[in-house]
């Protein structure tokens, strides 16, 4: 049994990478891979939380676990919409360069 | 008849229609003259049969009046009926007589104006049926809306010859001013309502009631009896509001006669009347109103002492005599509070205003048939008609010697019992004492003015070249039909059961029963000493005006020198009332006029404006945050998140530590 703070320190890591990721990466591609993976720190936390308070109350409840399968199908989803959204700026754009997309501004 | 009342003021109206409505060519006779002379005798064949009613003992009164639900709110009912009594009845008199006789001059009178008399015919008709519906009415609401239709009327006449600027701005003061009166009269009837909650007489008047619903509120009760007196200080053209009335002789004189002397400004001294059973419940109010009578008799008959436009003397002088029937009114209400309840000052006053209806409208119409043979006001440019007009001359004198009060014209009857009335009323209240010295001045001036305008007028030289010939038949006889009726309506004192007891009749149960027989009035008329005082200061009057005005010798410039001329150029600058309402128009509210509008401009708009101008500026700055770099609003979030988690891990723990006297919205 690994204690939960290792976890949370894991994902804190996982976090941290993919906000950097995220801030410093002009390709739209990187910066979407970035997000997911920020977005699967927050499910380790999910599913390290749900396991933490089974051990806690000495029974099982699987609810957090439940949650981590349905977020990370709604990624997969969110993932798809996110590369159409991409591919069509780069038909219309010739560019995924995001600190050249920017033209939604005053 | 009663059940027919209804109809007297539906046939002018039907006569008014006809004559607006109906194509010219159908108006056979003096454009419309004709259907305006057929709905006026209409009117007044039906008058004359209620009044034969009521005076049968026929009254409708009461909750049992015809009537017809009108406008239903809650509890609150408004009903449109018709209300029918002794008092009623003197009014009808007045007006089917004086309305008729008008209306007929005016074939005559009117005759040089062309196309124009439809409208004026169309208008007159108007005004008569409104103002027997004014009479007519049995509530307060019913009484207000017909109240303001005959204030309607008179502006459309007085400035019936509005391409004259003065006309037309006589006919907006007349307007304005007895709006005034009017808004006070309407705040009167929201207080009745808001405390008994009806507006109709026969309910009103049931004292009991209405101090019952006014228990504890007495103030209000009279608050309510001054406001709506104030309505009648408008319309009755009482002091401080009557100086809309000599502008109103800027109208044709026929109109003077009608509205703005027997008709329409007596609706003033009614609504007092009428309103007498709340009245008596209210002796401050009653004291009031016979002040405001009082002095509004004095001073405008001081004026009428030095102007030259004869309209304006008449004018003066018909303010002077509303003022008596006001102060006979207020004294009337104490006599009636007394231990014996008298109907004297109610009945003086009513009296009074039933003879004033005949003999002004006689003054006016005959000072009218002057205007019409020599085309000017002025009585500076008159003088030597006697020869020329013999009976407007002597119809003329018939009216003076009646309002002066020379028995056995009718003046001279309701003139002595209005002032008995106020000396009697003086030993309730010393006031009474003074306001009967005042009227007592006001009847030796009256003597004087009216015969200083006769003698200008009739006697001695001509002072102008126009040729002046006597009036058509269609002006005369109606002058001289009035003239009998100036010498007889003062007999109404003694005919049948007497004017006295007929009008107390309308009190109701507020008068006691009278003990008093007719013989025994008479004797008291001729046994008062205070009747011969009066007397003697009107002969006197008439003998100065003779002396001054008519036997040659007597140097008038004295009166323009030293102390008399100030007070002459006093009273030729209406005691300079007038002037100050315009100085206090054009200085004082066009100063704050200017002032709101200052205000209005710069205040009110620069605070729109200027919020406008904030949040379009603001938007223009804070925008350019909106950079479209999506990497640096994600740094921002970041950015957010941290600041976020370092106040809930390390602030927020401090801030709960914090000692009681903290906001504790943590």
């Amino acid at each position: 049994m690994i204690d939960i703070q290792y976890w949370l320190i894991f994902s804190s890591l996982l976090f941290a990478v993919g906000a950097y990721g995220v801030l410093t990466r002009k390709n739209a591609i990187v910066v979407l891979m970035s997000i997911e993976v920020m977005l699967n720190a927050a499910n380790i936390n999910l599913v390290a939380f749900s396991s933490y308070y089974s051990v806690l109350h000495e029974g099982t409840d699987s609810s957090g676990q439940a949650i981590a399968i349905i977020s990370i199908a709604i990624a997969a989803a969110e993932v798809a919409v996110g590369l159409a959204i991409i591919l069509s700026v780069y038909r219309r754009y010739q560019t995924i360069d995001v600190d050249k997309l920017n033209i939604l501004r005053w | 008849m009663l059940e027919y009342a209804w109809l007297i003021p539906v046939i002018p109206f039907v006569a008014f229609l006809v004559i607006s409505m109906l194509p010219k060519r159908t108006l056979w006779w003096e454009d419309g003259g004709g259907y305006a002379t057929i709905g006026a005798v209409g009117a007044l064949v039906l008058s004359i049969l209620v009044i034969w009613d009521v005076l049968n003992g026929n009254t409708l009164v009461g909750d049992a009046i015809p009537k017809f639900e009108w406008i239903v709110v809650g509890d609150v009912s408004v009903t449109f009926g018709l209300w029918v009594d002794e008092l009623t009845a003197v009014m009808l008199l007045v007006i089917s007589v004086v309305s008729t006789l008008v209306v007929i001059y005016s074939g005559g009178y009117m005759h040089e104006e062309g196309g124009r008399r439809r409208r004026y015919y169309a208008e007159i008709m108007l005004f008569i049926s409104v103002m027997y519906g004014l009479v007519l009415a049995s509530n307060y609401l019913e009484m207000f809306i017909f109240w303001e239709l005959v204030g309607l009327c008179s502006y459309l006449l007085i400035g019936f010859w509005y391409e004259k600027p003065t006309a037309a701005s006589a006919a907006k003061r007349a307007f304005i001013v007895t709006r005034v009166g009017d808004i006070m009269f309407m705040a009167g009837i929201i207080i009745l309502l808001k405390y008994t909650g009806t507006l109709e007489f026969s309910e009103l008047f049931d004292s009991a009631a209405t101090q019952a619903a006014f228990a504890g509120n007495e103030n209000m009760l009279t608050l309510a009896t001054a406001l709506i007196f104030g309505g009648a200080i408008g319309k009755s053209a009482q002091f401080p509001l009557h100086e809309w009335l000599p502008d109103a002789m800027e109208g044709p004189t026929t109109v003077s006669a009608l509205i703005h002397a027997a008709t329409m400004v007596k609706a003033g001294v009614y609504l007092v009347a009428r309103t007498y059973p709340l009245l008596v419940l209210t002796p401050d109010s009653l004291l009031f109103v016979g002040i405001i009578g009082g002095v509004t008799a004095l001073l405008a008959a001081t004026v009428a002492l030095a102007a030259n436009d004869i309209k304006r003397v008449l004018a003066y002088s018909t303010i002077s005599q509303l003022g008596y029937m006001i102060l006979a009114l207020g004294a009337g209400g104490f006599l009636l509070i007394a231990a014996h309840p008298s109907d004297a000052g109610y009945s003086a006053a009513m009296f009074h205003l039933m003879n004033h209806g005949f003999f002004k409208a006689l003054l006016f119409l005959c000072a009218g048939s002057v205007i019409h043979a020599i085309g000017t006001n002025d009585m500076r440019a008159m003088g030597g008609l006697r020869k020329k007009m013999p009976i407007t001359s002597v119809t003329m004198l018939i009216g003076a010697l009646a309002i002066a009060g020379i028995p056995p014209l009718s003046g001279f009857w309701s003139k002595d019992e209005v002032l008995a009335a106020v000396y009697n009323a003086g030993s309730f209240d010393w006031m009474f004492f003074v306001l009967w010295a005042m009227g007592v001045a006001t009847a030796f001036m009256t003597a004087f003015y009216m015969f200083r305008m006769w003698f200008m007028t009739f006697g001695g030289e001509p002072r102008s070249e126009v040729h002046a010939h006597e009036s058509p038949k269609l002006m005369s006889v109606p002058l001289m039909i009035l003239a009998g009726l100036a010498v007889v309506s003062g007999f109404a004192l003694f005919i049948g059961e007497g004017f006295k007891t007929f009008i107390g009749r309308s009190l109701g149960g507020l008068v006691a029963a009278e003990e008093e027989s007719l013989s025994e009035l008479a004797v008291e008329i001729f046994t008062d000493p205070l009747t011969y005082l009066t007397l003697g200061l009107v002969v006197v009057g008439i003998f100065v005006a003779y002396r001054v005005y008519y036997l040659p010798g007597f140097d008038r410039s004295v009166f323009a020198k030293g102390v008399p001329g100030t007070f002459q150029r006093a009273l030729l600058n209406r005691w300079y009332i007038s002037k100050f309402y315009d100085d206090f128009a054009y200085k004082v509210w066009y100063g704050f006029s200017l002032l709101a509008d200052a205000f209005d401009r710069h205040v009110i708009d620069g605070l729109v404006n200027g919020f406008a101008f904030l949040g379009a500026n603001t938007g223009r700055v804070i925008r350019k945050a909106q950079t479209g770099d999506v990497r640096r609003y994600t740094s921002l979030v970041v950015l957010g998140i941290v600041l976020l988690a370092l106040f809930l891990v390390y602030i927020l723990p401090w801030l709960r530590a914090m000692p009681p006297w903290f906001p504790g919205w943590f």
